[in-house]
């Protein structure tokens, strides 16, 4: 595929029958999503708690399906400016909430980091793109040692690595799948199971949960609803993964049954991590940005490690994410 | 003295990006830091170049938090002038104290205030006790630097009219220092009802500081700091 038409191209947007098809599917559940809300708060005569809180949801979810769904039709361009945008509002959240916002120059250096790897992802340059983790991390490292303040040097330096390993080193793979011909069923395959395994465990933890999964870091997650997610996910992924992946090396069950799993059980361990973090501060949402949810944090934290995994998977399996694309479009060389 | 890290989480944590803007618990992140910094750095060539701004008793300047700085007031000019010639590593710690209702009431001005101007919002109509107690709060324990115009609007005649307590509420009992401020020639600058600043010069004047941790925080208390405040201004405009 030509460079700009994978950049700009909107023309392509749903070329793909994968990318018609999740669009078609999300677009159908958020028309009839306000009669299922109407008949299941009727028919349980709900607490208007409740009732309002499915409300502020679904009004979110039509806001944050657009969000993400956009961006990845419109081009590879807008992908990787919507995640470099993401990754940049889930660091001030986590500067705000740890207070590592108040270390100004530490903030920069993150900044910077996330900033450069989706240049590189843009550029498609992957050895700058694999360089920059190892290399920002040193500058955080050494960054404030002109401060001459080494009182609580540790915890900071340590709270900026953890925010710029997340939120730029982690996160900034998917703008790399950007650089991919078949980037958008990708991607879109990608939010769809991870948002899905959210709301699977949610839904099987509410119906079927009786075991505490892990009682200390999130009350309210079962073993029970985790187990659903895992089998759900995974054979939505699998199926998925067939159509985007057809004729190409991943496509074979085992490998796509490993893909499942992965987004499903890496994407709660996200969740997980986020609230470790959230409990550990003694907050319950990092933000009140989207109403219903708390912060954007709050709502991608699976996606954060899931980005990753699966394209090192991806990497491995095929003969490279961005097969056969121009690289170093911006850089030459 | 060095301090070892603490998880510490924004005071506005919690709060909707719309009412953060409002909130006198109101944060700086990194954004606001490079925007403050490059809009005061503008506003003092800007000072410098078009009003030709000269500073009496520079001396005076705080150097550090916490210090209210008071000063006459009949131009939108005055803030500029009194917040420009700061420190530049205090620009997150200075608030200029703003009519809520005037900057804060539509979400387009108060972004512009909070960001650039990096203003903190008391509502005139209801400046009870408790909003006050909630700015003295944040100046004592935060240990942040105010500039306040205790007359409580801008002068529509350019004199300067009679101090409102509400300053000795902040003040009285703490170790906050007071400093007195004169500015010359706004009014004739930028009158209340000037569209655009006419290039007139302008004058700042700075007075010693004024120690409130001797008075009492009630009435007595408040009035003497807000007369002796009011006295120090006085005399600054006598002199030139």
């Amino acid at each position: 595929m030509n460079t700009m038409d994978r950049l700009f191209g909107w023309r392509h947007a749903l070329d793909n029958p994968v990318s018609l098809g999740v669009v078609c599917a999300v677009a159908g559940v958020l028309l009839i999503s306000p009669l299922l809300i109407l008949v299941i708060t009727r028919a349980t005569s709900a607490k208007p708690e409740f009732r309002k809180e499915l409300w502020d949801r679904y009004k979110s979810w039509l806001v944050i399906a657009p969000a993400i769904a956009v961006p990845i039709l419109a081009g590879a361009a807008w992908t990787i400016a919507a995640v470099t945008i993401l990754g940049l509002l889930c660091y001030a959240e986590f500067a705000r909430a740890t207070g590592l916002f108040r270390e100004k120059l530490l903030s920069a250096l993150v900044v910077l980091g996330i900033l450069a790897m989706n240049f590189a992802a843009l550029d498609n340059w992957y050895a700058l793109f694999m360089a920059l983790f190892p290399l920002t991390i040193g500058l955080i490292v050494v960054g404030t040692l002109a401060k001459d303040k080494p009182a609580g040097y540790i915890q900071r330096v340590a709270l900026a690595i953890l925010g710029f390993a997340l939120f730029g080193g982690a996160l900034a793979h998917l703008s790399f799948f950007a650089n991919d011909a078949n980037y958008r069923p990708i991607l879109l395959m990608l939010f769809l199971c991870v948002e899905l395994n959210d709301i699977f465990a949610f839904c099987v933890g509410k119906t079927l949960g009786k075991h505490k999964l892990a009682p200390n870091t999130s009350p309210g997650k079962t073993i029970e609803g985790s187990i659903g997610a895992l089998v759900l996910t995974t054979a939505l992924a699998t199926a998925l993964g067939h159509f985007v992946f057809e004729g190409t090396a991943f496509d074979s069950w085992p490998l796509l049954i490993l893909l499942g799993v992965l987004i499903s059980v890496v994407g709660q361990l996200g969740d997980l991590t986020l609230s470790s973090i959230k409990r550990d501060l003694g907050i319950k949402d990092m933000a009140a940005t989207i109403p219903g949810h708390g912060g954007v944090l709050d709502r991608f934290n699976s996606m954060l490690l899931v980005a990753p995994a699966v394209f090192h998977l991806a990497h491995y399996v095929l003969p490279a994410v961005g097969h056969g694309q121009a690289q170093r479009i911006i850089t030459g060389g | 003295m060095m301090e070892a890290w603490k998880y510490d989480k924004a005071a506005d944590i919690g709060l909707a990006p719309g009412e953060r803007v409002k909130s006198v618990r109101r944060e700086s992140g990194l954004v606001a830091t490079v925007v403050h910094r490059v809009w005061w750095a503008f506003v003092r060539a800007y000072l410098r170049l078009w009003h030709r701004v000269r500073i009496e008793g520079r001396e005076n300047l705080p150097l550090d938090v916490p210090f209210v700085i008071v000063a006459n007031h009949s131009s939108h000019l005055d803030v500029l002038v009194l917040a420009a010639f700061l420190p530049g590593r205090l620009r997150d710690r200075v608030f200029p104290i703003a009519a809520g209702d005037v900057f804060f009431s539509r979400l387009s001005v108060g972004w512009f205030a909070a960001l650039c101007l990096n203003a903190l919002p008391i509502w005139r109509k209801k400046a009870g006790a408790h909003a006050l107690a909630d700015l003295r709060e944040r100046l004592v324990e935060d240990r942040c630097g105010y500039v306040l115009f205790p007359e409580g609007s801008r002068a529509r005649d350019g004199k300067l009219a009679d101090f409102k307590p509400g300053l000795g509420m902040l003040v009285a009992g703490t170790n906050v220092p007071v400093i007195p401020c004169h500015l010359q020639g706004a009014f004739e600058a930028m009158p209340p009802h000037a569209m655009f600043p006419r290039p007139r010069k302008l004058v700042l004047r700075v007075g010693k500081p004024l120690d409130c941790s001797q008075l009492s925080n009630d009435r007595a208390g408040w009035m003497g700091i807000t007369q002796s405040a009011r006295a120090s201004v006085v005399e600054l405009s006598t002199q030139s």
